[in-house]
């Protein structure tokens, strides 16, 4: 899978990179303006990360420029401009996500790869980790072909742990997660804590390895 | 309070008034001496027609006779006791009016046919009170014309002269510096009013620029600050991501990760405040208060377990309000999310809607808050690590941006909230 990480902020840039090789993406850089729109013009990639404030011109012109080439690529905003206009306006045009700075790189990644399932895997989109089959379609979740009933924001859990395979997840970043629009506003770990517990409970009840582990200290893992 | 030129006319009137009653005395002396020379003068004219066409063709059995017919000029003999020749003043009882009357008399030696006699000339005077009285009516018109002349030229004074200097009064009392609405003064061609306006409008111009400023500078601050914060907490995540994170480092990572977290949500309340200074929040729906807070009472009901908060909603009643989504909801998010993390263990909240107050109580520090500070920005210390000291004053401008009403009260140990749609 190539990654096209448009994004001045070379740190930053690197930081994603070095997240993401984890899960076998091929990431490249563009740093300004007429970097992107070279290579976009010449490569094809399956997932392009794009900040919106660029030097030489504004991100969403390269999102436009896409979008009338038709190509396929998905792309995702991260943008330090939080603001609903230019949210409203990138999902217009045709971005798949908008994420606003700072984020965690376990959300990215989550992002990423739900963005990449839903443009490779139109119908039938299932992720199969042995005996276990997530449906994203149906939004539902499988044990040895046994159903398992999973609350949202279990669902919700399982996902972006599989989103980040092998990677170790912050309890900071599942708690923003989780709480969605009202991100970040309580540093409450405990009702994080409470979600994994319960998931873990459930998979074990259905069979599944013990997938989800609880990291001393830090966060938690998918290992598979 | 006075308007201006009401001010001015009674300082006019008052001292026209002054001014006439000053020279009402020297008024009645110079027209009383002129009046005494008139008549002096007419009687010194009758004794020179006397004397050349009366005088010599009498005889003095012409006397009683002359006496008879004649009043105010008479011939009497010698023997009166008054000066002669010269003009005095000298009262008389008029039989017809049955009082005395003031005269201007004139004795005069005279001979008729060689005997001596004395011709006495007078002139009746009008009264003393008269005269005054006369004076009197005359100051009142003169006073009355005044008092007219006074408020009409005022009122045109007002409607030419002070026109520039009301419409300046208007403009500044419609100036709002939030509007950001430059300022037009007209021009006037009084060079007091031009300065006042030069002086305004310079005033009013460095104030708009300086809250230009300062409003850009907050925003500006806080969107560089995003990138740098990014920067940070990717950072973290690579750096948990080591293999060989001892126990101790993970703490500290843990710790890093809390203050970045702090910090960005400090940064982005401090975006929301200027944004809403900015008026970024325009488009307004109609949206059910209710809905809203049904949607996201499950999720505070679960972030209150960890205190074991009893959480109660009475959503009796409906709001409805014409306001803009996301400030809504980040007014009921504020608000809720305050009274979970200013609780105490076991403690409770009770959430109610009622014609068009919701009303949000909770328990806490047994004691009242400063109701003062509060709504500031960071204007309440807190010892709470994870607020940003902005919460409560987010609330209160998008109140304020709404005209919805926003109070505090503490009763039964209780701290309660209530906002008025």
């Amino acid at each position: 899978m190539k990654i096209l990480i448009i994004e001045d902020e070379k740190e930053l840039a690197d930081s994603m990179a070095d997240y993401l090789k984890e899960e076998d993406y091929r990431c490249e850089f563009a740093a300004t303006f007429l970097e992107a729109s070279d290579k976009i013009e010449i490569y094809e990639y399956d997932c392009i990360l794009l900040d919106l404030m660029l030097p030489g011109g504004d991100g969403l012109k390269i999102l436009e420029s896409l979008k009338s080439q038709n190509k396929q690529e998905g792309v995702i905003i991260i943008s330090a401009r939080n603001s609903i206009e230019d949210k409203v306006k990138g999902l217009q045009i045709g971005a798949d996500d908008y994420l606003p700075k700072p984020f965690h790189m376990s959300e990215l990644s989550a992002r990423i790869h739900s963005v990449i399932r839903r443009r490779h895997f139109g119908t039938t989109n299932k992720i199969h980790v042995n005996e276990l089959e997530v449906d994203l379609l149906a939004k539902s979740v499988s044990v040895h072909e046994k159903a398992l009933p999973l609350t949202k924001k279990e669902f919700d859990l399982l996902l972006f742990l599989l989103g980040n395979k092998n990677r170790i997840i912050s309890k900071s970043a599942l708690a923003e997660h989780l709480s969605g629009d009202m991100a970040d506003m309580l540093d409450n770990h405990g009702f994080v804590y409470a979600h994994v517990k319960n998931l873990k409970k459930k998979l074990a009840e259905a069979g599944a390895k013990e997938y989800i582990k609880t990291i001393y200290g830090m966060g938690y893992k998918w290992e598979s | 309070m006075n308007k201006l030129l009401n001010k001015t006319l009674v300082y006019y009137i008052v001292s026209a008034f002054v001014l006439l009653l000053l020279s009402a005395p020297s008024y009645y002396w110079f027209s009383r001496k002129l009046y005494i020379d008139d008549v002096d003068e007419a009687i010194q004219l009758r004794k020179d027609d006397f004397i050349k066409d009366a005088l010599n063709t009498l005889t003095t059995s012409d006397v009683p006779t002359w006496n008879r017919f004649n009043r105010d000029i008479r011939i009497l003999s010698d023997t009166v006791s008054k000066v002669r020749e010269s003009i005095i003043q000298q009262e008389f009882y008029d039989s017809g009016a049955k009082e005395l009357e003031p005269y201007r008399v004139l004795y005069s030696d005279v001979e008729i046919e060689g005997a001596p006699y004395t011709l006495m000339i007078r002139l009746n005077l009008v009264e003393w009170e008269d005269l005054v009285e006369t004076t009197g009516i005359l100051y009142l018109i003169i006073l009355m014309v005044l008092l007219v002349g006074f408020v009409l030229v005022s009122k045109i004074i007002s409607s030419i002269i002070w026109k520039p200097f009301y419409r300046t009064l208007d403009l500044m009392e419609s100036f709002d510096i939030a509007s950001q609405e430059p300022f037009y003064f007209s021009e006037s061609r009084v060079v007091e009013f031009q300065q006042l306006n030069k002086a305004l409008e310079k005033l009013t111009r460095q104030n708009l620029r300086a809250f230009q400023s300062q409003k850009e500078f907050t925003e500006n601050a806080a969107h560089e600050l995003q990138t740098p914060l990014a920067v940070f907490q990717s950072k973290l995540d690579l750096l948990l991501q080591s293999p060989d994170l001892t126990e101790n480092q993970a703490e500290i990572v843990q710790q890093l990760y809390d203050a970045v977290a702090r910090l960005s949500r400090l940064n982005k309340n401090l975006l929301l405040l200027a944004k809403m200074e900015n008026q970024q929040f325009a488009d307004k729906e109609d949206l059910n208060l209710n809905a809203m807070l049904e949607e996201v009472l499950p999720y505070f009901s679960e972030q209150a377990e960890e205190k074991n908060i009893q959480v109660e909603a009475e959503l009796d009643e409906t709001i409805q309000v014409h306001s803009n989504r996301s400030l809504a909801e980040v007014l009921i998010n504020n608000l809720l999310l305050n009274a979970i993390r200013h609780n105490v263990q076991d403690g409770s909240i009770s959430i109610s809607t009622k014609q068009n107050h919701l009303q949000i109580t909770n328990t806490g520090k047994a004691s009242a808050l400063d109701a003062d500070g509060l709504f500031k920005r960071f204007g309440n210390p807190s010892q709470h690590a994870n607020s940003s000291g902005l919460g409560l004053a987010i609330i209160k401008m998008i109140a304020d941006l709404n005209q919805w009403e926003i109070d505090y009260s503490f009763s039964n140990n209780l701290h309660h909230f209530v906002v008025k749609f």
